[in-house]
């Protein structure tokens, strides 16, 4: 485990002398030592001790290390890269709103900003340390005395390199040897086979191919494709113990998965199903319908696009692209009931207005003109596809039934989702109750203000104007 | 170890004793004076005219602002013993003679007792009566805990806790003085442990019921550790600015050494961080989970023409202080060190404006102008005071046995 | 075969007084550097004594137990932990923060307290950052594990990902954590193997065998014990100080801040940072005392680990104790003072709801039992210690538990609430925990320099100086 370099004059007889070393048992002799070595103009010059002896930077002339400049730039360079970091991924590549909070750099941007500083700081703080000391270093010529095995010990050493301007082999002797050291030797070269045993080399082979053998597999696993079928690992979770919908099945002679319902019992929430205050329409009169009964429901139960497309789309080039689809024009005939299936009292007035603001508003606006916030949004983000929220002002919405209307909530229809979750059927209807007064407060007449309103009324209204009339 | 001195080198200059009635008559003035400039706000709502509020805040801020140096002395004296430290013996008695200040400042509260008594709710909300108190919070907290009577209960016995520690302390140093004796110092470390608890305690409530019931509406549990940090940043900033006064009239020069210096710049330096780490702490908690209830005492900071000054915290109260302060150079240089430590106890000031002032009212400029001439007045009266404490008391624990500890250690590398 | 400390010990002479004006000497018997390297270098280089062998067996064993239910975990997922709604942090969570805590005392007592000059630390900072780093890794495996896809939990780094397109969220303190927690494991890590490398060259020194000695060798990367190289290494152990000494602080306030940030009542206080760190401290603390004496009895060490550093400890202990029991009286004061009716209703929920037997556990053992150390008698004693030091860990596993599962099972609706109950997973997952700390601190000892050899000759250095500088004062005035 040597250097390279000495090979040479390995040759030779005489092993290099690369300077003197005289051993001390305690600290203040070493530093008298070196007192007096500085003192004489040797400046290539060291001292080994177990522990960090003060006093002998100033003792043998130590300048200063650099290190806290390098740590410093360190320090700012983790800030930067941190704050640059956070701004970047979630601020310009990445955004995603998390609870409203704000992008780039906010308070919740520092603790990431301070860990990163000190770690690049402490990073740096020790591998330059490591770097200034040129270390890691496994071969040194003054190991090759074995008193040196003590210099980690308790045993305190001054050394003068050869290398120094005024070195002079017997001179340095000399002074090395009036200051009492326990022993002075010359460090020399070291001589023994510089090369790594067989068996470590081998070993050390072994590790460093078989440590790549996962990474070649990962890589190969990456770059390849395979036909083999996937190993399953999870395997509970990749075959769960359940049927799935049209799964045959041994269990029942008819080999379905899917039972029909057993005569004379009634599911959960199928009772639901007949009554027109939950459905909007008569199910009653479904009979009575040209096209069969089936058609029609399913056209009633899904949300479809409706008719809303075409009202709806705003630019010439949007009705090119997308033609309106053909189901616009076969709105489905349901027996729609035309009454209200709840009382239009007060209550359910305001339930209604409270109901609408709160769900409807966002997007319908609180007039009902399809001009909500939501919609202001989109409009002013201006890309084209968005398709405004109907108004409730349209003739084709003015005519639609009450029961429509309901059902328009219940399913949803286009983007609008259902809201059958969300608002009960009597909050729904209460919508509905207020939706026809919106449209009525659109279209009404003087007879529609009660008496004693009629007198607050700033001048007669012009016809042509609409004018806001109390929903009471 | 032998230590001659001259008795001389470590009294009071006798130039300070004399300017002493001076500076305290100017303080006075130019406390009546900021308080004068309150009357020049801009007259809007409320209840209270907005010159007692501006003027009853500032007085406040101002109090809060000199007194917690001596606070910070105290808790610095406790811990001094707590650890047995050795470095601090020659800086000791300049902290004590600010620790014996508390008796003389716990007067200047007595005019916020006496506003309190005299029915005024224009520093403390909750002291109105209890129909005009619209805000049922408060209304709740009041009902016993945020009254006149317990509030001034508690704040008499924090002053005595405080006055009878740090007069104990300072008593029992006197003697050391004369006698030499180490038994003086053993029980000091024996009490240092339990005085310290209890004033952990006092100075958290402390910090509740004088700055943070201004709003009483909000409510901070770390709002005592905050007081705290501030107060012991302020007190290094001012041990550094009293000792090199001192040595600047060619007292304590040989006591007290650049490894003082380098040390306390050090704790100067770390207070700046620990500031800076509990009031980012308070911050960011709120911030980020948005309660109204809590949000609202950073939105009265942060709006109108107090947010300009909010966010100058940053740069007063942290950046430039750390970045000043974190070089060896720096604190090993006087100058350099006394113009840093000038500029925190200016930052500390600004942290008190900071706590106190925009719960009184938009930032105007003649109160505010008020304000910083009443800052000025009471640092004079504060300054005073310490002469007034200082005269006849060494400056340097001469007799106490780790005195030749602080005399001959050195400061390693950092 | 050595037993627990006896006070009848020959070795175990009491330094703790410290006379005003007179330093107490911090390490017993006549000490030489010589003498002090034989000490440390013993516990490697002997054969290890019996007890050594049975408690790596238990600890080993319990090791691979925890993994293989780590690998069973991933193949059967979390759903083998307690963790149900409305408590889905449960003990992973708990387990975790419980570990950093433990992991704060020895970069803690290597930081702070060499940048506050305090010379004691020189005997147990080495042991302690092993605990440091050990406790780290046990704390690590939690969140990992906890992720559910365990095998992707490398999606927390903020790596270019060709498949994901996205970035981890950095507004979420929990990213704050993997930061906070993966830079103080590495900076520790760092720091102890840094403050090892003059250590490592004396082991290396005294190596018989040619393939030890080429192991230390590389481990000590060839140090020499230059001056140029000390000035250097002193400056850089010094930055390093600097900088793993708000770090210590920041780990555990950010983990508070996984809690504080959110809006859950119990949760968010402001005073979680400084309440975490002095929390940290305390159990950390506690952990130290827990391991060194035994560790000081088995290699007869009480020359090195003397009396007095134990009593510093649980004066720590006492003092952080103490602070957390502030702590907990400025929250319960706080609960009212805001009269806010829900951080009323939790901290009364606390005290005497569902899991009042585990807020009583963690106030009896957090603040009560550290007060025993008021008593200088149970300070001085190994075994009163061993005993108390190990009740404020258990108080300090109860304060996360209570902190974390009251008040997720008492949240704003009260048709969500629920009791936590553990599975049979997750004690042994805690337990198992336990094996890895012991394994690996075990191996420490056996392999690697448990105490810093050259930091006490340093500081003997100065002692020895003291006192020659002392007699030549006295000799002068006579």
């Amino acid at each position: 485990m040597s250097e390279q370099k000495p090979r040479k004059s390995a040759e030779k007889k005489m092993p290099k002398a690369f300077g003197w070393m005289a051993e001390y048992q305690d600290e203040h002799s070493l530093l008298a030592a070196a007192r007096k070595v500085r003192d004489s103009g040797y400046t290539k010059t060291d001292a080994f001790t177990p522990f960090p002896v003060h006093g002998i930077d100033e003792a043998l002339g130590i300048k200063p290390t650099v290190l806290p400049f390098i740590v410093l730039c360190a320090g700012f360079t983790g800030l930067g890269i941190a704050l640059l970091m956070q701004w970047w991924m979630n601020g310009v590549d990445y955004k995603y709103i998390i609870s409203g909070k704000p992008f780039g750099i906010t308070p919740a941007s520092i603790p990431v900003a301070f860990e990163l500083t000190v770690l690049f700081s402490a990073f740096t703080t020790f591998f330059a340390m490591i770097a200034l000391n040129k270390l890691p270093k496994f071969s040194n010529p003054i190991f090759t005395n074995p008193r040196f095995d003590r210099a980690t010990n308790d045993r305190f050493f001054l050394y003068v390199e050869a290398t120094d301007k005024y070195y002079n082999r017997d001179s340095v002797k000399e002074l090395l040897g009036g200051t009492h050291p326990d022993s002075l030797d010359e460090v020399l070269e070291d001589t023994t086979p510089s090369t790594l045993p067989r068996p470590i080399l081998l070993a050390l082979l072994l590790i460093v191919v078989t440590g790549l053998i996962p990474a070649m597999i990962i890589l190969n696993m990456r770059a390849g494709y395979s036909t083999a079928p996937r190993f399953h690992v999870f395997f509970d979770m990749d075959f769960q113990p359940k049927k799935k919908t049209q799964q045959p099945t041994t269990i029942f002679a008819d080999g379905r998965i899917m039972r029909p319902q057993v005569k004379g019992t009634i599911a959960r929430g199928q009772l639901e199903e007949q009554d027109a205050f939950y459905l909007g329409y008569d199910p009653s009169k479904m009979t009575m319908l040209e096209k069969s009964n089936s058609v029609m429901l399913v056209s009633a139960q899904t949300p479809s696009d409706g008719n809303a497309p075409v009202a709806a789309t705003k630019t010439p080039d949007a009705n090119q692209t997308t033609p309106a689809p053909t189901v616009a024009t076969e709105a489905p005939k349901l027996p729609w009931i035309d009454k209200l299936p709840i009382e239009a009292n007060e209550e359910s007035m305001k339930l209604g207005k409270l109901k609408f603001e709160t769900y409807c508003s966002a997007c319908h606006g609180y007039a009902g003109n399809g001009d909500g916030l939501v919609h202001k949004r989109a409009d002013s983000l201006a890309q084209g596809y968005w398709l405004p929220p109907t108004s409730m002002h349209i003739d084709r919405v003015r005519i639609q039934p009450v029961g429509q209307i309901f059902n328009t909530i219940t399913k949803g229809q286009g983007k609008m989702a259902s809201y059958a979750t969300s608002l009960s059927p009597k909050e729904r209807w209460s919508i509905v109750l207020y939706v026809r007064a919106l449209q009525r407060s659109r279209d009404a007449n003087i007879e529609d203000v009660p008496a004693e309103f009629i007198s607050t009324l700033d001048e007669e209204p012009k016809s042509a104007s609409p004018k806001t009339v109390s929903t009471k | 170890m032998n230590l001659n001195y001259d008795k001389a080198s470590i009294e009071i200059p006798q130039s300070w004793r004399a300017k002493a009635p001076i500076l305290f008559s100017a303080g006075l003035i130019l406390l009546v004076i900021g308080m004068a400039c309150s009357f020049l706000a801009p007259a809007t709502g409320g209840d209270n005219t907005p010159a007692l509020r501006y003027l009853t805040h500032s007085y406040l801020a101002n109090f809060v602002y000199v007194f917690s140096f001596t606070l910070g002395a105290l808790f610095f004296i406790l811990v001094q013993f707590l650890t047995r430290a050795g470095w601090s013996t020659s800086i000791r008695r300049i902290a004590e003679i600010l620790m014996t200040m508390i008796p003389y400042l716990a007067i200047l509260f007595v005019p916020v007792l006496v506003m309190l008594f005299w029915g005024s709710s224009a520093l403390y909300g909750w002291n109105a009566s209890a129909k005009d108190m619209e805000n049922s919070v408060v209304a709740a907290k009041a009902t016993f805990f945020l009254t006149k009577e317990f509030f001034t209960i508690r704040t008499i016995a924090y002053f005595t806790f405080w006055i009878l520690a740090g007069s104990w302390f300072f008593r029992l140093s006197r003697q050391q003085d004369e006698s030499g004796d180490t038994e003086l110092s053993m029980i000091r470390q024996k009490w240092a442990g339990p005085l310290i608890m209890i004033f952990a305690l006092s100075i958290s409530f402390a910090a509740f019921d004088w700055l943070m019931s201004i709003d009483a509406d909000w409510y901070s549990t770390i709002f005592g550790v905050y007081l705290f940090s501030g107060s012991m940043m302020g007190f290094f900033a001012m041990m550094i600015v009293i000792s090199m006064l001192l040595q600047n009239a060619g007292k304590v020069q040989k006591l007290i050494t650049v490894e003082h210096f380098h040390d306390m710049g050090k704790f100067l330096f770390g207070f700046v961080m620990f500031w800076s780490y509990i009031a980012f702490s308070q911050l960011v908690l709120i911030w980020y989970a948005n309660i109204p209830e809590e949000t609202n005492w950073y939105r009265v900071r942060l709006e109108g023409n107090w947010e300009l000054f909010s966010y100058g915290l940053i740069p007063v109260h942290f950046v430039i202080p750390f970045l000043f302060l974190m070089s060896r150079h720096i604190r090993r240089s006087r100058p350099l060190l006394l113009s840093g430590a000038i500029w925190v106890l200016f930052a500390h000031w600004y942290d008190m404006t900071f706590l106190v002032m925009p719960n009184a009212g938009s930032a105007e400029f003649f109160p505010m102008f008020g304000h910083f001439l009443g800052g000025i007045g009471m640092l004079c009266i504060f300054a005073a005071m310490f002469v007034q404490r200082a005269s006849g008391v060494p400056l340097v624990a001469m007799r106490d046995p780790r005195l030749p500890e602080a005399m001959s250690y050195a400061n390693p590398i950092l | 075969m050595a037993t627990i400390a006896s006070t009848f010990n020959p070795r175990e002479i009491d330094n703790t007084d410290d006379i005003p004006g007179r330093r107490a000497p911090l390490i017993t018997g006549d000490q030489s550097y010589n003498s002090i390297t034989e000490m440390v270098c013993r516990v490697a280089e002997n054969p290890q004594p019996m007890v050594w062998y049975i408690a790596f067996g238990f600890s080993s064993l319990t090791a691979v137990m925890f993994l293989s239910l780590i690998g069973f975990l991933i193949l059967k997922g979390v759903g083998i932990w307690g963790n149900m709604n409305p408590v889905f942090w449960a003990w992973p969570i708990v387990n975790f923060v419980f570990w950093v805590g433990i992991a704060h005392a020895g970069t803690l007592i290597s930081a702070i307290l060499f940048l506050f000059r305090q010379n004691w630390r020189t005997s147990i900072n080495r042991a302690s950052e092993a605990m440091t780093i050990f406790a780290v890794v046990c704390a690590g495996i939690y969140p990992g594990i906890h992720v559910g896809r365990a095998w992707l939990a490398f999606w927390l780094l903020p790596y270019p990902s060709l498949n994901l397109w996205m970035w981890p969220q950095f507004r979420s303190p929990l990213l704050w954590d993997v930061f906070a927690v993966g830079t103080y494991a590495s900076v520790s890590l760092v720091f102890w193997y840094m403050g090892m490398i003059p250590d490592l060259a004396t082991y290396r020194d005294r190596s018989k065998s040619p393939l030890r000695r080429m192991i230390y060798g590389i481990l000590c990367l060839g140090w020499t014990g230059s001056s140029r190289h000390w000035m250097r290494y002193e400056k850089a152990y010094t930055l390093l100080a600097a900088f793993a000494a708000p770090l210590v602080l920041s780990v555990h306030t950010v983990v508070s801040f996984d809690f504080a940030v959110s809006q859950v009542a119990g949760w968010h206080t402001t005073i979680f940072p400084p309440y975490f760190v002095a929390g940290a401290i305390f159990s950390g603390f506690a952990m130290v005392v827990t391991l060194l004496v035994p560790f000081r009895t088995l290699y007869k060490l009480e020359n090195l680990i003397t009396l007095r550093h134990l009593d510093n400890m649980n004066k720590i202990i006492l003092a952080t104790g103490s602070l957390v029991g502030l702590a907990y009286a400025t929250e319960f004061f706080m609960a009212w003072y805001s009269q806010n009716p829900y951080e009323y209703f939790t901290f009364f929920n606390r005290a005497f709801g569902p899991y009042w037997w585990a807020y009583w556990t963690m106030v009896t053992c957090n603040v009560i039992s550290p007060q025993l150390f008021w008593f200088k008698r149970l300070r001085t004693s190994p075994y009163a210690m061993f005993v108390i030091s190990i009740f404020v860990n258990i108080g300090m596993w109860f304060e996360r538990f209570v902190i974390t599962v009251t008040s997720l099972s008492r949240d704003f609706l009260p048709s969500s609430w629920g009791y936590f109950r553990p599975t049979m997973f997750d004690g042994l997952m805690f337990f198992g925990s336990f094996g890895i700390f012991v394994s690996l601190f075990l191996l420490f000892c056996r392999f690697l320099p448990t105490i810093a050899m050259s930091e006490v000759k340093g500081i003997l250095s100065i002692t020895k100086h003291a006192a020659h500088a002392h007699d030549g004062a006295h000799a002068n005035e006579h």
